[in-house]
């Protein structure tokens, strides 16, 4: 933590981060108080006052209204009058939210199976990590649109557990499957050789149960892997959830996510060159900013780069 | 090193064979996913058609039977698609090469791009431009590709139009256009990669800077430019290969469906995407099989390639 503290790329890159989090937390407060709309409004024949002056929103060659940079439309309106920055703050706060969910689903399934294959080995370690191998060999964005289309086409109903086909679950569920390996991958290897390590051998000798060694003993040493990791996943879950959702597997819109709203942009330059824009740009920073955290925490807990997590790029 | 070919193609058609079980799972077994009621008129159909389609398809038998005439037909591009289309075998085989030209440009691009600049962070390493390359890479690396195909096809090639926005010409007929064609998307496909390479190379060949035979090479009095091309080069590049590995192999189930999809070059990837907007289950998994085998035997051939620079590799490898 202190060499975080003294590392100031990693301090700009956090605060970076704390202002994207604030500015997706507040999407709800932003579009009800400032913007009086909300992501999904249409207003194809609404006005509004733009420096005194009043405008249509959507003019009458069907051209919506460029940035405003005013309180109403601050970055302009799509070609249904929905207000950008809102769909730009809620699109935004879908894909982190899309993320975070398969990164943490990730996790939960990852380390009891990266803990079983390593501390059991074996034929445990044999099957667990073949699976890996045939789930790594695929890439990721072809999994998921494969396990998206699949699960989208009717939704999901498994016993009392039941999901639309447009729900957010899916993409997370998705997404989340398909990081397993990267993060079950580095993990095994740590905790093989942490398996020979005296300390591990002491609790085995003193009767401590399987799985007591794998709480207290093992979990505290991967605790830094998994906080370097974490950022580093988030931005390989985001990045996937955009490509999901710009070839239609992932969000569906109209529900903004960064994916759709590129999606939407791409072919609009030629009258409206902001709804690329903002939305091109917003997915720049945020995975800058994750991309400059993950660095940081690589270089404060993992200096000589000894746990060998590199540069993942899991598209 | 032909019994390492040997196994390296026996766990690639293991693997293979592993995906296709994965791929009939997802087919028949995800719940909700019931064929009968799509081949049998979907939300038009009767109870009396499904049963008919059943029948017509075999949905009752054994699921190991299903399992083989799945492949079977998969294998032979006549699969039966819910809503009707034509035979895929054939559509996948013509857009392969397209995908081909753009995953090996873009990796020759990357690469090449990486490596030169790397060599000259090595050389110079510490000072200014050691460090401007360092930002730099770090910067486009965390520029999304799909963000810079995006907007390079947006702002470029259609509202400019100083590149082609949407097709491709083979390279046999017509070299020029064929480049023109696909940079832009070697560019936006490979950019981000060389960003990547640049930090990685630069990382491994500083780390065999200081090794003893360097400073051997160096005490005999080499020339520094020869130290690194010889002897830092050589080792330093045996990590960085394996990535390299993954990424090209990946490739063809990665950019290549949103980039080939922004640019509109008629390739594997886009063929994929245009079937997925479809939602016609059956050939979007018969098309990610092919997908599967082509990144299977792509990786097999990249570690055979590698094995074969690098004797070490052809060792059978104790376990890690």
């Amino acid at each position: 933590m202190r060499r975080l503290r003294r590392d100031r790329a990693a301090l700009v890159f956090s605060a970076m981060l704390a202002v994207i989090a604030l500015a997706l937390l507040a999407a709800p407060f932003y579009a009800s108080e400032i913007a009086h709309t909300t992501a999904a409004d249409n207003h194809l024949t609404d006005t509004t006052v733009v420096d005194g002056k009043r405008v249509n929103v959507v003019g009458l060659d069907s051209i919506p209204l460029g940035p405003t940079w005013q309180s109403n439309y601050f970055l302009g309106a799509d070609y249904n009058g929905r207000d950008e920055m809102v769909r730009l703050l809620y699109g935004a706060r879908t894909s982190v939210l899309v993320g975070a969910g398969a990164v943490f689903l990730s996790f939960l399934l990852g380390i009891p199976l990266a803990l079983a294959a390593g501390y059991r080995r074996g034929r445990t370690d044999t099957v667990i990590s073949r699976l890996f191998d045939v789930l790594w060999s695929f890439p990721a964005l072809l999994l998921g649109v494969l396990l998206s289309t699949a699960l989208s086409l009717q939704g999901v109903d498994i016993g009392p557990v039941s999901v639309g086909s447009g729900s957010r679950l899916i993409p997370i569920f998705v997404i989340g499957l398909v990081y397993v390996p990267y993060i079950a991958r580095p993990l095994r290897g740590q905790v093989l050789a942490l398996r020979e390590q005296a300390f591990v051998e002491a609790a085995r000798a003193s009767g401590m149960s399987t799985r007591a060694v794998m709480r207290s003993e093992l979990m505290p040493h991967l605790s830094g892997t998994l906080l370097v990791l974490a950022p580093i996943l988030l931005v390989n879950a985001v990045s996937l959830e955009v490509a999901l959702s710009f070839l239609g597997a992932g969000i569906n819109p109209p529900e903004p996510s960064l994916g759709t709203l590129i999606e939407d942009g791409l072919t609009k330059t030629d009258n409206s060159p902001h709804l690329l824009l903002v939305p091109s740009i917003a997915l720049g920073l945020i995975v800058l900013t994750l991309n400059g955290v993950a660095e940081g925490l690589r270089r404060a807990l993992d200096p000589h780069g000894a746990l060998g997590l590199g540069l993942v790029r899991g598209e | 090193m032909i019994v390492f070919a040997a196994r390296r193609l026996a766990a690639a058609v293991l693997t293979a064979w592993a995906a296709s079980i994965l791929a009939f799972i997802l087919f028949w077994t995800v719940p909700n996913v019931d064929p009968a009621f799509w081949l049998g008129g979907g939300q038009k159909g009767t109870n009396q058609t499904r049963a008919l389609a059943t029948e017509k398809y075999g949905l009752d038998d054994p699921l190991p039977v299903q399992y083989v005439r799945l492949m079977e037909n998969i294998l032979n591009g006549k699969v039966d698609c819910f809503y009707g289309c034509a035979n895929l075998r054939e559509a996948f085989l013509q857009a392969l090469p397209v995908t081909v030209s753009l995953v090996v440009g873009a990796a020759l691009l990357s690469i090449g791009l990486g490596v030169w600049l790397a060599l000259i962070c090595v050389r110079h390493r510490g000072r200014w431009p050691d460090r401007l390359i360092t930002a730099a890479a770090a910067a486009v690396y965390s520029l999304p590709s799909i963000v810079l195909a995006a907007l390079l096809w947006a702002f470029v090639a259609q509202k400019w139009g100083v590149f082609p926005d949407e097709g491709y010409v083979p390279l046999r007929e017509d070299p020029f256009g064929w480049a023109r064609h696909l940079l832009l998307p070697w560019i936006a496909a490979g950019l981000p990669f060389a960003g990547a390479y640049v930090l990685v190379v630069r990382a491994s060949l500083l780390s065999a800077v200081n090794e003893d035979w360097v400073r051997t090479a160096r005490a005999k009095g080499m020339s520094e430019r020869r130290v690194i091309r010889r002897h830092v080069l050589r080792t330093g590049l045996i990590p960085p290969v394996n990535i390299w590995g993954l990424d090209f192999s990946h490739a063809f189930g990665g950019f290549a469906l949103y980039v080939e999809t922004i640019f509109g070059v008629p390739g594997v990837g886009s063929l994929t995407a245009d079937t997925i907007g479809t939602f016609d289950l059956p050939p979007i998994v018969a098309l990610a099989i092919y997908l599967a085998l082509v990144v299977v035997l792509a990786s097999a051939l990249v570690d055979i390639v590698v094995a074969w620079l690098d004797p070490r590799v052809r060792r059978p490898r104790a376990s890690t």
